[in-house]
């Protein structure tokens, strides 16, 4: 059975932490071409969308849960959204849990709405909401 | 800032700059460095990913109030890929925020982008604590 509105409120397990480290900071800042002073030195701060890398990794459940037959390759990123608590610094251990909140079928078209909660010990720090378009085999 | 006011800046993009994303992002999709993967579904070439497309134009919002903990919230909607040439000047995207309101000791901003004459955000906005 494909994906529908049933699977709507599904949620997967936490997954295992991530690390954040003064490295990766580093290198997403310089990969967005951005100096800000504010993501180096002493004490850096992560690019608020450095979330983006923790939580699309948090799509492997929904990729791998066969009930809902999604493709990662027959999908599209259609929108993204950000509610940033604080951000992201070094030695935080960010766990990414990720739900279903809402599918609507258009046609072979699934418009899947998924929210990402990331929190470090408990306590939120960044929720990623993203619609994913996904286009269903075509029946051979 | 004050409602109306508004801030541009242009982010040079090449190849090199989206394999540096591929890496730092863990996002390795083929059809952001193989020209082949990329005419595959139908694209005309290497497109940078639409995350960095997002996470570069923030910084039109972070230069202006400073410090990014000041980012509360931000929506981009991908409307179309920014397709990044194979040469030495790849091409640009620009980027424009206006302040929208200011409520609360929080501004809204509306964001633009735009590579060549086309959008590549769309209803892209974001809300900054500027008190």
């Amino acid at each position: 059975m494909p994906i529908s509105s049933e699977h709507a409120g599904r949620r997967y397990p936490a997954s295992a932490p991530y690390e954040v480290s003064r490295a990766k900071i580093a290198e997403f800042a310089a990969a967005l071409g951005d100096d800000n002073p504010a993501y180096s030195g002493d004490q850096p701060v992560a690019p608020p969308t450095f979330a983006a890398i923790i939580a699309a990794q948090a799509w492997e459940a929904l990729f791998g849960d066969a009930e809902l037959g999604l493709a990662l390759h027959r999908t599209m990123h259609g929108d993204q959204q950000f509610d940033f608590h604080r951000p992201l610094v070094p030695g935080d251990q960010v766990v990414a849990q990720l739900g279903i909140e809402r599918v609507r079928n258009r046609g072979n078209l699934d418009m899947v709405t998924i929210v990402v909660e990331l929190t470090v010990e408990g306590e939120p720090v960044c929720s990623a909401r993203s619609t994913l378009i996904h286009t269903r085999e075509e029946a051979a | 800032m004050n409602v109306g006011d508004t801030r541009e800046l242009t982010v040079p993009v090449t190849r090199s700059r989206v394999v540096r994303y591929s890496g730092a992002s863990t996002d390795f999709n083929e059809i952001h460095f193989s020209d082949r993967h990329a005419r595959a579904i139908g694209l005309p070439g290497v497109v940078a990913h639409g995350m960095w497309t997002m996470g570069a134009g923030l910084r039109v919002v972070t230069d202006w109030v400073g410090d990014p903990a000041r980012v509360l919230s931000y929506f981009v909607r991908f409307t179309r890929p920014v397709v990044v040439p194979d040469t030495d000047e790849g091409t640009e995207v620009v980027y424009t925020a206006t302040v929208a309101s200011i409520e609360d000791g929080v501004a809204k901003l509306t964001i633009t982008a735009t590579c060549g004459d086309e959008a590549v955000l769309g209803a892209a906005k974001a809300e900054v604590r500027v008190a």
